[in-house]
C-alpha cells in the first residue's frame, strides 16, 4: 500500500503546470471577432498577423515559431475577461487586447492577474496601461493627448492660426484626452486664443446651438478643434461646413481615413493627425510598402491608420523577448521598459517604468482639400507631455 | 446669439421631435400601444437607400435615386416596414394586455436592429443624402441651413394635413372614434384591422420622413439612430398627455425647445449636463400634470 502511494506521489510530480510550456510561443488574441469593436480590432489584428508572419518567416521568435490563439470577446465587457482567461489557458505568453480601454480592460486584468503581459492593440486612452490595468500592461497606440497637442503646435507655427474654438463630444474619455492635449499645448503657443469653447453629444441630431454660438463670435476662429469621433464628427463636420463656417477643422486620429468623406462631399480646410498615410503617399517608403503588403494579405488598403499598432505592437513585443532570451513576462517587461526611442516602422516608440504608452511620437498630417486626403506634413511635439497633465 | 438663430434652432429640432412624438402618439391612440419599434424603423429607412455590405464604405443604392423619387420610396418603405409589424406582429396581441403589447414591441425593435446588423455591421456608414439641403439660407436676418427650414415646414404641413385627414375625413373620423372608444367603435361598423392598418402605414411613412431629415443632417447610416428620437418622441407623447395627438406635437416642440435653450444659455461647464437638465424639467411637468399638458378626452382618472 504504501510503495503504491509512493509511487503515486512520484508520478504526479510528471504533471507539469499546463501553462508555461517553454516549446511553443503563443500569442493570444483575446479581441472581438464580432460586435462593432470588430470594426476596429480586426484591422489591427491582421496587421498584427502580418508582422508574427514576417518574424516566422525569417526564421521564428528564440528559434519557434510563433502560434496564435483567439478567443471572441463579442463587444462584451463580461465576455472580455472571458476570453482573456481562455486565451491564457491556451498557452498565451502574450494576451492582445481590444482597441478600447473599456472594452480591452477585462481581459487585460484577467492576463494581469495571471501574471501574463497584455497589450491594448490600439487603445489611446492613458489608462490603458500601468494606470489602469497594471504594471504588465502595454498599449501600442499613442495617447489622445499627443494627438490634440501635435494639431494645436503644428497649426500655430505651421498654417500661424492664432484664434481657437474648441468643441467637444463629451462620449468617450478618447475625446476628452484629445482636448487635455489641446488644453496643455495653447498655454504654450504665447499668441494662440481660445475664443470660444462647447460640447455637445456624439448621439446629438443636431449641433445648431453649438453653432450659432460659433456664429455669433465677431469674427470666424482661425481653427476649431474638433475633439470628437464616429460617428457624431461626421455629423458635427457636415453641419459646421452647412452653416457656411470656414475655418480650419482640426480633429483627433480617430476621423483618419477617407471611407466616411461621402457624407461631406468636397470638404476642404480638414487636418487630422496619422501614424502613417493609408494613402499611399507616406514619405517613408516601407509605409507604403506596408500599405501594399496589407492590401494584398487583407483584399482592401488599411482603412484607417489604426491598423498600423498592430503592426507595431507585435514588433516592439519580439524584440523585448529577443533581447530578454525568454518570454517571461517579468523579464520581457524590463526589456520594453528599456526602450527609448526604439526605431519601428512607424516612428520612435518610448516606454517607461512610469508610462507604458506614447506621450510624444512622429505623426503624419492628413490634409484634406476638395474631398482629397494626403499627408500635408509632418509633426513631433516640442516635448513630452507629462503624466500630471495626462491624468487630469 | 440673436433670439430669432435660437428660436430657429428651437423649432428645427423641435420638429424633430414632434414628428417622432406624432409617429409613437397615432398608433397609442388607436391600440393603447407604445411602438419602442418606432426608432428602429427610423433606422430600417435609411438602410434602406443602401446596398448590403458589411464593408467601412456604404454602397448607395436607392440613395442616388432624385429626390423625388427618393422620398416616396423611403415614406413607401417605412410604411411598408410598420404594416408588416402589425400583420406579422401586433394583430396576434390584439387581445392582450399592454404590457404584454410593450413587450412584443421591445422584441420587434430588437429583431429589426439585429437584422440591420447583420446585413450591414454595426460601424457606423457615412452617405450623402439630399446634398443640395446642406445650403445656408436667410431668414429674417437668421442664417439657417435649408434642411433645418425644411424640417420646420415638411413638420407643419404633415400636421395640418394629419387634422384636416381627422377631421374632415370619413376615415380619419373612423380612427377618432376607434381612438375613443375601439370596442363600441366597432360595434358601430368602424372596420378595426383597416383603421389600425393606416395607423400604421402613417406612423411609418412618418418614420421614413424622420430617417430622411436625420440621414440627410448627420451624414451617417447607424442601426442605432432611432434610439435617441424615439426616447424623446416617447417622452413627448408621455408628458403631452397619452393618446392626446396635439399634446404629442406640443410637447415634442417644447422638449426641442429646452434643450436648445439650454444648450444656448447654460455656463460651459453645466453645457454637458444638459440633459439632465430637460429630463428635470420632464419630471417636474409629471409630478404636477400626471395626465400630460393635453389630455385627451376619456384619458383622465375618475374617481
Amino acid at each position: 500500500m504504501k510503495k503504491l502511494m509512493t509511487m503515486l506521489a512520484a508520478t504526479t510530480c510528471l504533471a507539469g503546470p499546463a501553462l508555461a510550456d517553454d516549446e511553443r510561443i503563443v500569442v493570444g488574441f483575446a479581441t472581438a471577432q464580432t460586435g462593432f469593436m470588430q470594426g476596429y480590432d480586426k484591422p489591427a489584428e491582421d496587421a498584427a498577423m502580418i508582422r508574427i508572419k514576417e518574424i516566422n518567416e525569417a526564421g521564428g521568435l528564440l528559434g519557434k515559431q510563433i502560434e496564435v490563439v483567439t478567443a471572441d470577446t463579442k463587444t462584451d465587457m463580461a465576455e472580455g475577461a472571458k476570453a482573456g482567461l481562455s486565451v491564457v489557458d491556451q498557452g498565451a505568453d502574450l494576451v492582445v487586447v481590444s482597441c478600447d480601454y473599456d472594452f480591452g480592460a477585462p481581459a487585460a486584468l484577467a492576463a494581469e492577474s495571471l501574471g501574463v503581459i497584455s497589450f491594448f492593440i490600439c487603445a489611446e486612452s492613458v489608462k490603458a496601461g500601468i494606470q489602469g490595468v497594471g504594471p504588465n500592461s502595454f498599449s501600442a497606440s499613442v495617447l489622445a493627448a499627443v494627438q490634440g497637442a501635435t494639431m494645436a503646435e503644428w497649426s500655430y507655427k505651421q498654417k500661424n492660426a492664432r484664434t481657437y474654438y474648441r468643441l467637444l463630444d463629451t462620449w468617450t474619455e478618447y475625446n476628452k484626452g484629445i482636448c487635455d492635449g489641446f488644453d496643455w499645448m495653447l498655454p504654450q503657443l504665447p499668441e494662440a486664443k481660445l475664443v470660444g469653447e462647447d460640447t455637445f453629444l456624439n448621439e446629438d441630431a443636431s449641433i445648431a446651438a453649438q453653432i450659432s454660438r460659433i456664429k455669433a463670435l465677431p469674427e470666424e476662429p482661425d481653427a476649431i478643434m474638433l475633439c470628437s469621433m464616429m460617428p457624431g464628427f461626421v455629423s458635427a463636420v457636415k453641419q459646421i461646413r452647412a452653416a457656411g463656417i470656414n475655418s480650419m477643422l482640426l480633429n483627433g486620429s480617430g476621423a483618419d481615413g477617407s471611407y466616411w468623406m461621402s457624407a461631406v462631399p468636397d470638404l476642404s480646410n480638414f487636418f487630422v493627425p496619422a501614424q502613417g498615410s493609408v494613402f499611399g503617399d507616406d514619405p517613408n517608403p516601407d509605409v507604403n510598402a506596408f500599405v501594399k503588403k496589407y492590401e494584398e494579405t487583407t483584399g482592401a488598403p488599411p482603412a484607417t491608420q489604426y491598423t498600423f499598432p498592430g503592426y507595431v505592437m507585435i514588433d516592439v513585443w519580439a524584440k523585448a523577448v529577443e533581447r530578454a532570451g525568454t518570454t517571461e513576462t517579468a523579464a520581457v517587461v524590463a526589456e520594453l521598459e528599456k526602450m527609448n526611442a526604439e526605431p519601428t516602422l512607424f516612428g520612435p516608440r518610448t516606454f517607461t517604468p512610469e508610462l507604458h504608452h506614447q506621450n510624444k511620437a512622429e505623426y503624419r498630417i492628413i490634409g484634406t482639400e476638395n474631398g482629397k486626403p494626403a499627408v500635408v506634413d509632418s509633426w513631433t511635439i516640442s516635448e513630452p507631455i507629462p503624466l500630471e497633465a495626462l491624468m487630469k | 446669439m440673436s433670439a430669432l438663430q435660437i428660436m430657429f434652432d428651437a423649432l428645427s429640432l423641435g420638429s424633430l421631435y414632434a414628428l417622432g412624438a406624432l409617429g409613437i402618439a397615432l398608433i397609442f391612440g388607436v391600440m393603447r400601444l407604445v411602438n419602442f419599434a418606432h426608432g428602429d424603423v427610423i433606422a430600417f429607412c435609411v438602410f434602406a437607400l443602401l446596398w448590403p455590405s458589411v464593408d467601412a464604405i456604404a454602397i448607395v443604392f436607392a440613395g442616388n435615386l432624385p429626390w423625388f423619387l427618393l422620398i416616396p420610396f423611403v415614406l413607401v418603405m417605412g410604411a411598408g416596414l410598420s404594416v408588416l409589424c402589425e400583420f406579422v406582429v401586433f394583430r396576434r396581441f390584439r387581445n392582450t394586455n399592454p404590457a404584454t403589447m410593450m413587450i412584443a414591441s421591445f422584441a420587434l425593435g430588437f429583431v429589426i436592429r439585429y437584422f440591420l446588423l447583420m446585413l450591414f455591421s454595426s460601424r457606423p456608414k457615412s452617405i450623402s443624402l439630399l446634398p443640395e439641403l446642406s445650403q445656408p439660407v436667410t431668414v429674417l436676418g437668421a442664417r439657417i441651413p435649408l434642411l433645418q427650414l425644411i424640417t420646420i415646414l415638411v413638420t407643419v404641413g404633415v400636421l395640418v394635413g394629419l387634422t384636416v385627414f381627422l377631421r374632415r375625413t370619413r376615415f380619419g373620423l373612423e380612427m377618432r372614434a376607434a381612438a375613443e372608444n375601439f370596442t363600441m367603435a366597432r360595434m358601430l361598423g368602424v372596420r378595426a384591422n383597416r383603421v389600425i392598418m393606416v395607423a400604421f402605414a402613417l406612423s411609418g411613412a412618418l418614420a421614413g420622413a424622420i430617417a430622411l431629415i436625420l440621414g440627410s443632417q448627420t451624414g451617417t447610416a447607424n442601426i442605432v439612430m432611432g434610439a435617441n428620437v424615439m426616447l424623446m418622441a416617447f417622452i413627448a407623447t408621455v408628458i403631452g398627455g397619452m393618446g392626446s395627438l396635439a399634446g404629442a406635437v406640443l410637447a415634442g416642440f417644447l422638449l426641442g425647445a429646452s434643450a436648445t435653450l439650454l444648450q444656448a444659455l447654460l455656463p460651459p461647464e453645466a453645457r454637458a449636463f444638459r440633459d439632465a437638465f430637460v429630463y428635470g424639467a420632464v419630471i417636474l411637468v409629471l409630478i404636477f400634470r400626471p395626465q400630460g399638458i393635453l389630455s385627451a378626452r376619456g384619458m383622465k382618472e375618475r374617481v
